[in-house]
């Protein structure tokens, strides 16, 4: 990655559109500090990421692509789990895991493991489980992945919502009809680069694809 | 007990590797402590006529303990194996660093949760001889030095098989790798020994040469202090080498 210079409000949702590679989940991972880049920084709150990791753990909510879970936990456990690993204790805990799986609708789920959840309820539970400790930057990759059109409609109710609560949100994803639904900014990625950074209400969807298409089937050099 | 231990000794306790582990291997254990005290009963007599002949702690209680400490070359790397290079390869090791984890507290955190396993299984194979503690005379002191020596192997392995699961890529090779280096570290001395030197460096370096003192009841500073450093180097190891995940490409 280079040239990459971002800065998201309380509140917005930033669309990362880009091709598979152009980097969008390096740019993610080196936002909620599981990579750390060779140079620059990543600023939240006003404090650098770099010099405190735990920054991420109070503030950023972070769904990776593929999300990642414990095969042999359940539910209930993952949740409790993240919340632990995010500070939170005793009735604190015991509330905001009921709050998630409310809102998330996990209660049927909460005893099952997570081995046998289809792909669209794993991708529900990373997602509450990045929601968990209600962080105040959440970072999703390619959250839609496996969802069927009832669970993209919910997600997308819930990115706004979660705006509209202050939330900053980044969704990364190369759907272009994702990010005109729920975003109010959108950057485009192209070979490591950011081609694009521009507030979403000046496009429509036809001319957020032409500006896309343009940029992702240029060359580095060009 | 942190977060990070809780989460691993609850995934340890579901997994069937586990259990698998503990169960064959202290049916194994209890079967060869029947053996033993059959043997110890069938010598009473030839025993009872020697001065200082050897007693239920030399004859049961110590053979035993050395028999976990052979079954731990093995049982340990199985149960650490999966401990970062699982978590690695699913991708979970990223996500725990972008929880603002510190690659200290990850591994310290998974190698309190196997520590702790592997302490319960000491203590349950502990519990064999001690069951008869009422029937028979236990020599307190050396069966104590034996179990420190076990503890203390267990701990040092744990270590080993934490920092081979830190470097490798597959969960398998992370077992393999602690097996053969557990081994090397074993029988590096063997070749001196053969050759009749015993007090070399190639000696110091042999993990036999440290716990067996503790196994006849000798509790010697030096051989802690080895053990010591070799749970100490192989965590700084794996810390170093999680923390080297956030600056890959």
């Amino acid at each position: 990655m280079q040239g990459l210079d971002l800065a998201l409000g309380r509140g917005q949702v930033l669309g990362l559109l880009g091709i598979n590679g152009a980097g969008k989940s390096t740019t993610l991972a080196m936002i909620a500090g599981a990579l750390a880049p060779d140079s620059g920084r990543v600023l939240l709150d006003g404090q650098e990421l770099a010099e405190q990791p735990a920054l991420a753990r109070r503030l950023v909510g972070w769904l990776p692509e593929r999300a990642p879970l414990w095969q042999e936990l359940t539910v209930g456990e993952h949740l409790d789990a993240h919340g632990r690993l995010r500070g939170l204790k005793g009735a604190a805990l015991k509330r905001a895991r009921s709050s998630i799986v409310e809102r998330l609708e996990l209660a049927p789920l909460e005893r099952r493991l997570a081995g046998v959840l289809s792909q669209g309820q794993r991708q529900r539970l990373g997602l509450a489980c990045a929601l968990v400790h209600q962080p105040a930057l959440l970072v999703l990759d390619e959250p839609g992945n496996a969802l069927d059109p009832v669970q993209l409609a919910a997600l997308r109710a819930l990115i706004r919502e979660q705006a509209a609560a202050g939330t900053a949100v980044i969704l990364s994803t190369h759907v272009l009809a994702e990010v005109t639904a729920v975003c109010d900014r959108v950057a485009i990625l192209h070979e490591g680069t950011l081609r694009h950074d521009d507030v979403l209400a000046e496009h429509d969807h036809a001319a957020l694809e032409q500006r896309f298409f343009a940029i992702a089937t240029t060359k580095a050099a060009a | 007990m942190s977060a990070m231990a809780r989460l691993e000794l609850r995934r340890l306790f579901m997994r069937p590797l586990a259990w698998v582990l503990g169960a064959l291997t202290l049916a194994w254990l209890a079967w060869n402590f029947t053996l033993l005290l059959g043997n110890f009963l069938a010598a009473q007599i030839r025993l009872a006529a020697l001065p200082d002949g050897p007693g239920y702690t030399d004859l049961v209680g110590v053979p035993l303990l050395a028999q976990l400490a052979q079954l731990a070359f093995l049982v340990v790397p199985l149960l650490s194996m999966s401990t970062l290079a699982g978590e690695r390869r699913e991708g979970r090791l990223a996500l725990l660093l972008g929880m603002g984890l510190m690659p200290t507290r990850i591994v310290l955190g998974k190698y309190a949760a196997v520590l702790a396993w592997l302490l319960a299984w000491l203590a349950l194979t502990l519990a064999m001889p001690l069951a008869l503690a009422h029937a028979t005379s236990i020599d307190w002191g050396k069966l104590a030095a034996a179990a420190l020596g076990v503890a203390l192997l267990l701990a040092g392995l744990a270590a080993l098989g934490l920092a081979c699961s830190a470097f490798a890529s597959h969960p398998a090779l992370a077992a393999a790798a602690a097996l053969v280096i557990t081994l090397g570290l074993w029988a590096v001395n063997l070749g001196a020994q053969v050759a009749g030197v015993d007090d070399g460096a190639l000696n110091w370096l042999a993990m036999s040469s440290h716990l067996q003192p503790m196994l006849r009841g000798l509790v010697a500073s030096p051989d802690v202090v080895w053990f010591v450093l070799l749970g100490v180097v192989c965590l700084a190891l794996a810390i170093r080498r999680v923390g080297a995940e956030r600056e890959r490409d």
